[in-house]
């Protein structure tokens, strides 16, 4: 085919790469090409407002909006150190939710009132909720099956029906931390799950993560980043205002003593 | 006189569109929100004619969203109005996505328009003073000319499968749609004449 009878197939992005651009370069040098493509668009400017209006499904701003944004979120963390993992549907370690649920120790109620005396109120303006699932951008780190669970627990709170799992494991003689949340309540705007470890009353950022529309979220998170020499006596999640709370500014929602 | 003003708003919406590009490309969410709520409607109609799929519709929505959002498609005002460009980015993508799933829609199927609305077309000033116009001026094409402009326009048909629908030979394709086209616009021009003669 001669370059000039390509005018269609380029406009309708019909071109492989190659002939794409090939074409690109043909149109450098023929004016009656630019002209038609010029003209093809000139003439058919209007025909999209031809269509018949049809009500868009229920929410569906909510949704289109959540992934618009979560995708920014995404794309944002994905720089920084630590990453925030929308759950995807398929996660490996699904061992981790065969657990007993452990009885819960009075450590708990230390530390939620320890955490709360950290607390601010959290509300910034409300934009939508992030419904993350398919538009993940970043992975959770594959584990190999040779990983060993060092120890885990079963995250609870007192005011949430939501419920995780929380293992430390070893892997490559790295520790990872990975957890697992489920009836998660919705973000707003910029808000994130922050996991933390605590040292004593000293809380380390152990991983953020966001919620699906399922309102599920997990999180793995190298520990290597924290220092090896301290002994872990608490894992806690809180709701944060954005991704770079360096102590806890919202509500912790579920702990488990360690 | 009616075409004066017709111009005038014209003019004043797609500064506004102008606007919110700009606070949106700094990072600001409800611009990017107002941007949505004035093209939901004719994005998701546009599209539903494209594919004639509700739930590719919402995708292609998100994708289109993405780009604007993340900048991977860049609005430049001095090739023309936002509203071309954004149904114009909304076009490709559809193509792409419905090219990619392979879900080849018979194009012998008549597509039918679901759940179909009353005349209001109330979001987008552009879109109703347009909508009936080009309608008509669509509908004074003869079938084959419709035909022809719906494979390449509507479906993104290449070359070949229109020469193969149209049953025409291939060298003459272009031919026969930029014949189409120009009769469209003459077409578009009677009617509108016909509106302000009435």
């Amino acid at each position: 085919m001669r370059e000039c009878e390509k005018v269609l197939d380029y406009f309708n992005d019909e071109l492989s790469e190659g002939e794409k651009e090939q074409f690109e370069r043909h149109l450098e040098s023929c004016e009656d090409c630019r002209e038609e493509i010029e003209e093809l668009r000139s003439l058919t400017d209007d025909l999209p407002f031809s269509s018949e209006p049809v009500d868009p499904p229920e929410g569906m701003k909510d949704r289109v909006l959540g992934a618009v944004f979560a995708e920014e979120e995404t794309e944002e963390k994905s720089q920084e150190e630590e990453n925030v993992v929308p759950l995807e549907q398929h996660l490996e370690q699904d061992s981790s939710r065969e657990v007993d649920r452990p009885t819960r120790s009075n450590r708990q109620a230390w530390l939620m009132r320890g955490l709360a005396a950290a607390l601010v109120a959290s509300l910034v303006g409300n934009v939508f909720a992030l419904t993350g699932g398919e538009e993940t951008v970043s992975e959770p780190p594959a584990v190999e099956s040779t990983d060993q669970v060092n120890q885990r627990v079963s995250l609870e709170g007192e005011s949430t029906p939501a419920r995780a799992s929380a293992a430390m494991i070893r892997q490559n003689g790295s520790q990872l931390l990975t957890l697992q949340a489920e009836q998660l309540e919705p973000l707003q705007g910029d808000e994130v799950y922050q996991v933390w470890l605590l040292n004593g009353d000293e809380p380390y950022r152990a991983g953020t993560f966001v919620a699906n529309q399922n309102g599920e979220g997990a999180v793995a998170f190298s520990m290597d980043q924290l220092p090896s020499e301290l002994d872990w006596d608490a894992v806690a999640i809180s709701k944060e205002p954005n991704a770079q709370s360096q102590t806890p500014q919202g509500e912790v929602i579920l702990s488990s003593s360690l | 006189m009616m075409a004066l003003i017709t111009e005038k708003k014209g003019c004043v919406m797609s500064n506004r569109d102008l606007e919110y590009y700009q606070k949106m490309i700094e990072g600001d969410k409800q611009s990017l929100e107002a941007i949505y709520d004035k093209y939901e409607k004719l994005l998701y109609s546009f599209v539903i004619k494209l594919s004639s799929d509700h739930s590719l519709a919402e995708e292609v929505l998100q994708e289109v969203f993405i780009k604007l959002w993340t900048q991977k498609a860049k609005y430049d005002n001095t090739k023309g109005k936002f509203s071309s460009w954004i149904v114009t980015i909304t076009r490709y993508t559809a193509i792409d996505i419905i090219r990619s799933k392979k879900e080849s829609v018979s194009l012998e199927e008549e597509t039918d328009v679901p759940e179909e609305q009353s005349e209001s077309v109330e979001d987008l000033v552009e879109w109703k003073e347009k909508s009936s116009t080009i309608r008509k001026a669509l509908d004074q094409l003869s079938d084959e000319q419709r035909k022809i402009v719906d494979l390449f326009y509507f479906k993104g048909c290449s070359q070949s499968v229109i020469a193969k629908e149209c049953d025409l030979p291939l060298g003459t394709v272009k031919g026969r749609l930029r014949l189409a086209l120009k009769h469209l616009r003459k077409n578009l021009a009677t009617v509108k004449g016909g509106i302000r003669d009435a």
